[in-house]
Order: structure tokens, then C-alpha cells, then sequence
């Protein structure tokens, strides 16, 4: 009975070591609505929102990744910005996609609660966009 | 099967569900964004144009002047927009002098009307203005005069573009 908790209670230590990417909420809607005369529509942004990793305790660096669940309308872009603490890398503003793309990298320890921030932009010539919705998956996992 | 060898196999499959956790490393979490564009419409026209007619051919009306120094832009996200303008401040022309705008196209399919006489009532400048964002364009204003208008003294109007009608 001894020799079956022993292997159990490893099994534990093990899933409890796997790095954690959790997000705090769903950003609001982001709406263009206006533009300045002879320039393309004006971008709105979301910074509402954040990211925390969890269970980074030294050892093999994590990055994220970030895809969409479908690509934007022609004409539209998403981006995604994930701010970090000095123990992890940046890579600044990433225009969405259903490819998964580095979003941070060569994170080391633990994000506590670093703001998303999503940039959504048009041209003219997309036209008129309905309301419509994305999933955005973001991905840990080893570095590189 | 024996006692230590029921303990080996069953620390080895456990270690193989620990290693498997770890190799399937990555976790995920998810957001949903939610966008929208709406119809956008925004024209604009920049400048300070003066008109003077000082002169004249003998045996012809009053030499008409031109003034191209104003500029204008404009963004629509619909199809088929257009700009109209009137004159909203001052009240009508004198009579015998007329007041006309040309403003180019931002381009196909987009048509200008050309010189357009400019009154009370909004008229069409430029029509089919689709899906674009175009500025610097030329705004140039004529100004005639017929001889039986007189001496007209310095007096303004004010020109209200609308961009509107878009689909």
C-alpha cells in the first residue's frame, strides 16, 4: 500500500511544474468609428485586460504564442501586445493571425498581471465590418 | 505476477504519465475579441481663397480670376459617397457675379462634376466616392462678373462641403 502513494505523489509534483498561461477577462468591444479626412480610419485600442504565468521556477525559459481562430476581414488588422518584467522579452505588437506567433519570449519567471493590449486598425477599403468575434488562443510552452 | 514486479511496472507507467504531461508542455488560455467598423464619412477642406476682378478686355465681360490655393481630403469606408457644398453664410451672390468650385476626383470610380456654380441649395461636387482615403486634393473657386454688376466692395462667403449618400 506504501509503494502505490510514493509513485502517485510524484505524479503530482510533476503537473504542478507545468508553466500556466491564464488571461483575466475578455476585452471589451472595439469599435472604429471615425477617421480624419484623407487618412485611413482611426485605430481603437484595449488595454483592459491581462496575462499571469504560473509554476515558472527557474529552468527551461517558457514563450507565448498567440493565433486566431479565423484570420480578420481583409483590410483589418489585429494586433496583440503583451507587456513583461525584466525577466522575459517582449516582442511588441504581432498582427494576429491563424498562425500561432511569438507574442513573448524567454520568459524566466513568473508574469503577474501584465497588460494585453490589442490594437484593431482598417483601411477605407475594408468598408463596413458587422460585429463579428475572434478567439484568441494564447500558448505556453517551452523556450525556444 | 509477483509483488515487486507488480511495483515496478506500476512506478513505470506512472512515470510514463509524468513524462507525457511534460512533454505535452504547452498550456493554453483564451480570450474572445469582439470588432466592428462602422460607416465612416469625414470630409475636409482647408484654405482662405480671395477673389478679385480688376480688369477686363475691352468688349468683353470682366476677366473671371481663379484661386487654387485650397486643398481638400477625404475618408469614406462606404460605396458610392458623395460631396455636395453650398453656400451656408452670407446669403446668395450679388448679382451678375457668380461663384464656381472644381474639385478633383480622389480618383476612379469617383467623377467630379467640374466647375459647379455655387448657391443656396447644395449641389453635387463629386460622386462615387468608394472605399477610400484620399488627401491634397485641389480645390480651385472661379469667380465671374458680368459689367453690369457694378463695383461690388469686399464681402465673404462661407462654402459648407457635405460628404454623404454612401452606401
Amino acid at each position: 500500500m506504501l509503494t502505490a502513494v510514493l509513485p502517485v505523489g510524484l505524479g503530482r509534483t510533476a503537473a504542478a511544474q507545468v508553466a500556466t498561461v491564464i488571461t483575466s477577462g475578455n476585452p471589451a468591444a472595439m469599435t472604429i468609428s471615425t477617421a480624419v479626412a484623407g487618412s485611413q480610419p482611426t485605430n481603437v485600442s484595449n488595454s483592459a485586460t491581462t496575462y499571469s504565468t504560473l509554476n515558472l521556477q527557474g529552468g527551461q525559459p517558457q514563450k507565448i504564442t498567440a493565433r486566431l481562430s479565423a484570420n480578420m476581414p481583409a483590410g483589418v488588422t489585429l494586433t496583440a501586445s503583451l507587456a513583461v518584467n525584466a525577466s522575459a522579452t517582449s516582442v511588441g505588437a504581432v498582427s494576429l493571425d491563424v498562425t500561432a506567433r511569438n507574442v513573448v519570449i524567454n520568459i524566466n519567471a513568473d508574469q503577474v498581471a501584465r497588460t494585453i493590449t490589442y490594437q484593431l486598425s482598417a483601411l477605407a477599403s475594408a468598408g463596413v465590418i458587422a460585429s463579428q468575434t475572434r478567439t484568441v488562443t494564447f500558448t505556453i510552452s517551452d523556450y525556444p | 505476477m509477483s509483488s515487486a514486479r507488480l511495483l515496478k511496472n506500476l512506478v513505470l507507467s506512472l512515470v510514463g504519465i509524468a513524462g507525457a504531461s511534460a512533454l505535452a508542455g504547452a498550456q493554453t488560455a483564451t480570450q474572445t475579441v469582439t470588432f466592428a467598423v462602422n460607416a465612416i464619412n469625414q470630409v475636409s477642406i482647408t484654405g482662405a481663397p480671395s477673389l478679385t476682378i480688376t480688369t477686363a478686355v475691352a468688349g468683353s465681360q470682366p476677366t473671371s480670376v481663379t484661386d487654387a490655393s485650397s486643398i481638400w481630403a477625404v475618408t469614406t469606408n462606404q460605396t458610392g459617397a458623395k460631396v455636395s457644398a453650398n453656400i451656408t453664410t452670407g446669403g446668395a451672390m450679388p448679382a451678375g457675379l457668380t461663384l464656381k468650385v472644381n474639385l478633383t476626383t480622389p480618383g476612379a470610380p469617383a467623377v467630379s462634376n467640374g466647375q459647379v456654380t455655387l448657391g443656396l441649395a447644395a449641389l453635387d461636387l463629386v460622386t462615387g466616392i468608394t472605399k477610400t482615403a484620399v488627401g491634397s486634393l485641389s480645390a480651385t473657386y472661379q469667380l465671374d462678373a458680368t459689367a453690369a454688376a457694378g463695383v461690388v466692395t469686399s464681402s465673404t462667403r462661407v462654402v459648407t462641403y457635405t460628404l454623404s449618400g454612401g452606401t
